[in-house]
């Protein structure tokens, strides 16, 4: 048994009946315990895979395997999974506790009321409902609902809990909460979990891991801050990040990279950050807003159109060949709109892509 | 404010006219002429001697068993074979809408249609039904001429027609159930014994309440489908009377609308206290 791979995808493709290849060759592994977020806009096909790992859907290609098994064949009921729709999909009739009790009082393996009881009853603590047992669900706020839910889910004590946006219908600041709530509950029962959100935020804030996923193929399967610091791609570069980062054109000659307001000497650039050599031609220079600032010595002079507060920063909004530009500086800084200012970046933090969006730097 | 309710009287006022004069006004009317007697145009106050009539009549009793009897055995057996085939078209049958309008079809008939129809089905000598159960060597009754059989006649009838009504109605709810219901009941192994009880049919109690008053309500109100079956009779020798059948008989043929009236009001009374009644048993089953 391997621990790193308990969870094991190996060359995942799904073709829908409408001809629709949702799911192009993915394959990834995730390690016993952890908790790995499937990150991606929407139509990126991370329910699909959900869907696939639950045996809602059946895979076209490729083969799944849990704690080195391979479930492709294996009903849902006998995969051992814990599963937590985006709607929670409670049952209104019944009470929190009928609710919990539902899939230890059902099917083949069905327990004695007085056992499955007591078992909801660990979970409800556990999810903090207890008081809540005798509640139908349609008296609950969301993050009541959720919770029930995810107790339901785990009564039947699975080896892996697959949750599909189990946040997306909770207002702002209950997701801050419950999202943290999730994190140190399944981390405390130990579970392995795979959770779907097209929140980079979400994502970066409990996920062990990441997966990003668009258009059926992954983008990049790392840590957190690994997306940030070390993208894979212009894509990658692209979601992930807020305020999102800066793209400029520019063309490489033998020596400089030059935009239409600024030159780079390509000898200013970290030589061991490229990937290969590259041809002149058109590249896109990306920077993260808060690696583009202000300074006396800048690179290159623009007016400041708008600024925007969040918090501790300020966005400087800028045009740069007909697009805006961002860059991330304090509060405190005495810039005003309108003002000219100067601008500099840091180039061991800026990324080179070609136009297909490949990086090389 | 005061404008505002003197504009709202106005725009109700259509309904509250219509309303009055043909709900409200004729109930009282009845319960009014309950108590006199003679004919329409000669009507006189005589207190209770209606009612004392009625209860002393057999034929009104006849009418009365007959009414409750058919009440309490096809709404139950008919609400229960209609979920039956609204499950089963829902659950395993592909092409539903072509089945629904099927089913819908006998809602949308005309009952003397229907009933004419089925006169040819239950006839004793000739009815395809017999046809069927002589086939089976069954026992094959003389469902229209023979009076001991009329009431079952009746009942076997009015199953039938009430299937087309509940079944759509029952499809809507079932269609409005979530699937993930379904889909996280699989999951956790449920079978589908599990599936419909736990899941199904507590989804379907309101509607199911609402199909029990109508079908209730309905039921009391039996009178065409009689009339279809018999020939505009209420069976040989009025074995299959009921209390519309009562009521009509007294007021056109007889020429007593006091005495009609009277049976008018101990039906109203009756189908009140029923709804009533089934109103707190599916309370008691449950609602959200």
């Amino acid at each position: 048994m391997d621990n790193n791979k308990f969870v094991e995808v190996k060359n995942l493709r799904k073709v829908y009946d409408n001809g629709h290849e949702a799911i192009k060759n993915v394959s990834f592994s995730v390690k016993k315990g952890d908790l790995v977020c499937l990150l991606g806009p929407s139509g990126c096909g991370k329910t699909t895979i959900l869907n696939i790992l639950a045996g809602l859907l059946n895979p076209t290609e490729g083969d799944i395997l849990f704690n080195g098994k391979s479930v492709v064949k294996v009903a849902p009921k006998d995969r051992h999974i814990g599963y937590v729709f985006q709607n929670y999909a409670l049952y209104p009739h019944m009470t929190v506790l009928q609710n919990v009790m539902f899939p230890l009082i059902v099917g083949a393996n069905k327990k004695s009321k007085a056992e499955a009881k007591k078992i909801a009853t660990k979970y409800m603590e556990l999810t903090q409902i207890t008081e809540l047992a005798d509640q139908k669900p349609g008296n609950l706020s969301g993050g009541q609902q959720q919770r029930v839910a995810i107790a339901r889910a785990l009564v039947q004590e699975p080896q892996i809990l697959l949750m599909d946006e189990p946040l997306s219908n909770l207002d702002a600041r209950l997701r801050l909460k419950i999202r943290e709530e999730i994190r140190s509950l399944v981390k405390s029962v130990g579970i392995t979990t795979l959770f779907v959100t097209h929140d980079q935020e979400e994502a970066l804030s409990i996920g062990d891991k990441i997966i990003l996923f668009n258009d059926g193929v992954i983008q990049q399967d790392d840590l957190g801050q690994n997306f940030y610091l070390e993208p894979n791609n212009y894509f990658v570069a692209n979601f992930v990040g807020n305020p999102v980062i800066d793209n400029f054109k520019i063309t490489k000659t033998a020596n400089e990279l030059k935009s239409s307001q600024f030159t780079i000497n390509l000898a200013d650039l970290e030589q061991s950050r490229f990937k290969r050599e590259i041809p002149d031609g058109e590249y896109i220079l990306s920077v993260r807003p808060e690696n583009i600032v202000p300074d006396p010595e800048g690179l290159f002079e623009t007016k400041v159109d708008d600024i925007e507060l969040i918090g501790r920063e300020r966005i400087l909004k800028f045009t740069f060949d007909n697009q805006q530009v961002r860059s991330l500086i304090n509060l405190e800084t005495p810039i005003k709109r309108g003002d000219q200012i100067k601008l500099k970046m840091r180039f061991n933090r800026v990324f080179l892509f070609t136009p297909e969006g490949e990086r090389v730097y | 404010m005061k404008t505002n309710q003197k504009k709202a009287w106005f725009f109700l006022a259509p309904t509250i006219i219509f309303v009055t004069l043909f709900s409200i006004y004729p109930i009282l009317r009845a319960f009014g002429m309950s108590f006199q007697s003679g004919s329409l145009i000669d009507l006189r106050w005589t207190g209770f001697s209606n009612y004392q009539y009625i209860f002393k009549d057999p034929e009104f009793w006849l009418a009365i068993k007959n009414t409750v009897l058919y009440a309490i055995i096809s709404v139950p057996v008919g609400l229960a074979i209609s979920i039956m085939l609204a499950w089963i078209i829902f659950d395993k049958v592909k092409h539903k809408s072509f089945f629904e309008t099927t089913f819908f079809m006998p809602y949308v008939t005309s009952t003397i249609a229907i009933g004419i129809v089925f006169r040819y089905i239950f006839n004793g000598d000739y009815g395809m039904l017999n046809f069927v159960l002589r086939c089976l060597h069954l026992h094959a009754p003389d469902w229209i001429d023979d009076p001991a059989m009329s009431l079952t006649t009746i009942i076997i009838f009015g199953i039938w027609s009430s299937l087309a009504f509940n079944i759509v109605i029952l499809m809507g709810a079932l269609r409005n159930i979530d699937p993930n219901f379904y889909t996280i009941a699989d999951m956790f192994g449920a079978s589908g014994r599990d599936k419909f009880w736990r899941i199904t049919m507590p989804e379907l109690v309101p509607t199911i309440t609402f199909l029990l008053t109508m079908n209730v309500i309905g039921a009391f109100k039996i009178y065409t489908s009689v009339y279809a079956l018999f020939n505009g009779q209420a069976g040989v020798g009025n074995s299959g009377t009921t209390a519309v059948f009562y009521i009509y008989n007294k007021f056109q043929i007889v020429g007593t609308p006091g005495v009609a009236m009277a049976a008018t009001v101990v039906l109203f009374l009756i189908i009140l206290f029923a709804t009533f009644l089934q109103r707190k048993m599916m309370k008691k089953i449950g609602e959200y």
